[in-house]
């Protein structure tokens, strides 16, 4: 792996982060209502006079561009403005919420590709065996089924019916001054719920796909040159198909990430986790811009580092790959 | 004596969306330790199924060995178990196959995995078999071996690959080795290198060789016997020479005259006119009636059996009632 294609592909990163933050800026922006009105509701009264300071003290009585100049100067400079909400600096408000949130996706994306692989490389060994229509059935209705019915019934057996995981948020707050491994634990009960509700979807996705994956593979001639060496079954499935079927897999969990990430804000809601998603879904009702922005920077931010993972990962998996720009 | 891998009558067939059809047909074949036994026949007349066949590989489902008996030095493998299959795999029946360009695993080195070959059978470290995996590639002529075991397939030339295959199939010292058709993808003159290469690696070895190919040039230079199949069935088996001199079987007449004479003032291929019928259409005749110039009656109604009509065993009721 050359240290020139990370290097290359962290400029266009940045680059594309650029692109991100102007339109960003831009479409807000140009949404209707004007976010003076918001402030000054929200300080309980709207003379003509008061929205005029308010807009002399946001700078929203600019041009659009230079306020433009003003967001995106800042953003290079590591300042993502003042919350119109909280009056607090975003890039603070945020740094309370993504580690949940990165926590949350992070589980989400590997229980969903590794049960999901698992289960498609198991169907794709009988083809037209039971688990084989599971995995396409239970494929389906993962797809088809959204994100807050699983929540609300994943909760309803296991935090309800079943009071084996707890129903909302990240940690006990009797808990909050114990000793790190136990607080640890009680995060990992908490997330067991909002993980699984978002990574039903994709589980499934990723069932289907590898079995596709690996049944293509499986017909190919290397597959008969592994047999005719005389491999077990389990090393011709885990170590000859799946690194080759990997990639189609690999691809989709790196486009998927960008999803996976929009609905971590619904499971968050469902579940009360205190992440990102949460902060989006309560500044958008508030029209806080700036927290809105910083959240979109952010989201955005992890999906081009993912798409950077995703290369890599691509690179070290196909060797003829390689070498190559 | 038995030979060291005798094939009895076997029968192959695979469920098509036509029903179960017939691949192979009572085809018996054997081959003795340090021979070579050359199948020729058009494509598809069964030559691979009856090479995975004796490894133990027909895709299942939606193949099946449905009869006849495999036996290697005297050891039945029809019925064996999976695990006994797997153990004899690369150890003692090895295989090269007829597509260089896609019969190595892209994502593996081709160092690692003639290795694997070698570990999969032997008790040696990984680090042992890699040593022994350059010392094959250096056997079967790579040069810079030591280098090129840390090459990925699609580094490498199809001849290097196919020469990669012969080094792995051979890692095990087989006692039998099948070639299917090894140097199609290839071109002539590493064709010839590919053979001399063979048959240094039997002398060496003293291993069986079964060499499928449609080439009747690569036939005249390496086989012992020949065995000629025609839609799953062999219907002329005899030494190479013999066929190639006397072929009887109408077909086996037209792959020789098939053969370039070159410098005889041939410019042009010959073939034989007409196609293989498929398999689901193989009627109660002989299946190369339709394309034969000495069909009678009998010939439509009755399939002829491989029996010793004079000169070598053929399967044709006109080289049996003395018509040609
Ligand atoms: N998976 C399968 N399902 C159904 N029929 C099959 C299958 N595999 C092979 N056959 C049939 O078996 C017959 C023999 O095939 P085989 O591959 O042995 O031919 P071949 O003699 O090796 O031809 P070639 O010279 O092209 O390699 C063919 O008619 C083919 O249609
Ligand atoms: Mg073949």
């Amino acid at each position: 792996m050359s240290t020139s294609f990370i290097l290359r592909r962290l400029g266009y990163g940045l680059l594309l982060m650029l692109g991100v933050v102007v339109l960003n800026f831009l479409l807000i922006r140009l949404a209707p209502g004007d976010p003076a009105v918001v402030i000054a509701g929200e300080m309980g009264g709207a003379t003509e006079e008061m929205l005029e300071s308010i807009r002399e003290e946001y700078g929203l009585n600019k041009p659009v561009l230079v306020q433009l100049w003003i967001y995106v100067s800042g953003v290079a400079q590591g300042n993502l403005g003042e919350s119109f909400f909280f009056n607090q600096p975003v890039s603070k408000l945020i740094a309370q919420r993504i580690g949940p949130t990165i926590l949350l996706v992070i589980s989400a994306q590997l229980l969903s590709i590794l049960i999901g692989v698992f289960l498609g490389v198991i169907a794709a060994r009988k083809p037209n065996g039971l688990m084989s229509g599971f995995v396409t059935v239970f494929a389906t209705i993962g797809y088809a089924v959204p994100v807050f019915w699983t929540g609300i019934m994943l909760i309803i057996l296991f935090a309800s019916a079943l009071p084996i995981f707890p129903v909302e948020g990240m940690q006990s707050v009797k808990l909050r001054d114990a000793p790190f491994f136990t607080q640890a634990v009680d995060v990992a009960h908490h997330l067991v719920l909002p993980a699984f509700t978002l990574a039903i979807i994709y589980l499934a996705q990723y069932a289907r796909l590898s079995r596709a994956s690996m049944l293509e593979v499986l017909g190919s001639d290397y597959i008969r040159t592994a047999r005719a060496k005389g491999a077990s079954e389990r090393s011709v499935l885990f170590r000859h198909a799946l690194r080759n079927a990997a990639l189609p897999i690999l691809t989709v969990a790196g486009l998927q990430f960008g999803n996976l990430i929009s609905g971590a804000l619904l499971v968050e809601t469902v579940f009360n986790w205190p992440g990102m998603g949460r902060l989006a879904f309560e500044s958008i009702l508030r029209r806080d811009y700036p927290t809105i922005m910083g959240v979109l920077f952010f989201a955005s931010a992890m999906v081009v580092v993912a798409n950077l993972l995703t290369d890599i990962s691509y690179r070290w998996a196909d060797p003829r790959l390689r070498g190559r720009s | 004596m038995t030979a060291l891998l005798d094939i009895n009558d076997l029968r192959v067939t695979f469920n098509t969306r036509y029903g179960e059809v017939t691949a192979l047909d009572s085809v018996s074949l054997n081959v003795n330790a340090g021979e070579t036994l050359g199948v020729v026949g058009e494509s598809g007349c069964g030559k691979s199924i009856t090479a995975l066949a004796t490894m133990g590989l027909i895709p299942s489902p939606p193949g099946r060995i449905a009869g006849g008996s495999i036996k290697l030095a005297g050891e039945e493998l029809t019925g064996a178990s999976d695990a006994r299959l797997r153990a004899l795999r690369g150890a003692d029946i090895a295989m090269i196959f007829q597509e260089p360009m896609t019969s190595l695993n892209p994502v593996f080195t081709v160092g690692d995995q003639i290795a694997e070959a070698i570990m999969l059978h032997q008790k040696v470290s990984a680090a042992q078999a890699f040593k022994d995996a350059i010392a094959l590639l250096d056997r079967v002529g790579i040069p810079s071996p030591a280098e090129r075991a840390r090459d990925y397939p699609h580094q490498l030339s199809g001849g290097m690959r196919q020469r990669v295959m012969i080094a792995m199939a051979v890692s095990c010292r087989p006692k039998v080795l099948i070639a299917d058709e090894p140097t199609t993808a290839l071109d002539v003159t590493v064709q010839a290198q590919i053979f001399d290469l063979l048959n240094e690696i039997q002398r060496e070895f003293g291993a069986a060789i079964i060499l499928i190919t449609h080439d009747m040039g690569a036939i005249s230079e390496m086989a012992d016997r020949v065995a000629v199949m025609y839609a799953g069935r062999v219907i002329e088996q005899a030494r190479a020479d013999d066929v190639l001199d006397a072929p009887q079987h109408p077909y086996a007449r037209g792959l020789i005259d098939c053969i370039p004479a070159l410098g005889k003032g041939e410019t042009e291929l010959r073939e034989i006119p007409g196609v293989v019928p498929p398999l689901h259409l193989l009627g109660a005749g002989c299946a190369f009636a339709d394309r034969c110039a000495h069909k009678f009656a009998r010939c439509e109604s009755e399939k002829p059996l491989l029996a010793d009509h004079g000169h070598h065993p053929a399967a044709c009721h006109a080289v049996e009632e003395g018509r040609i």
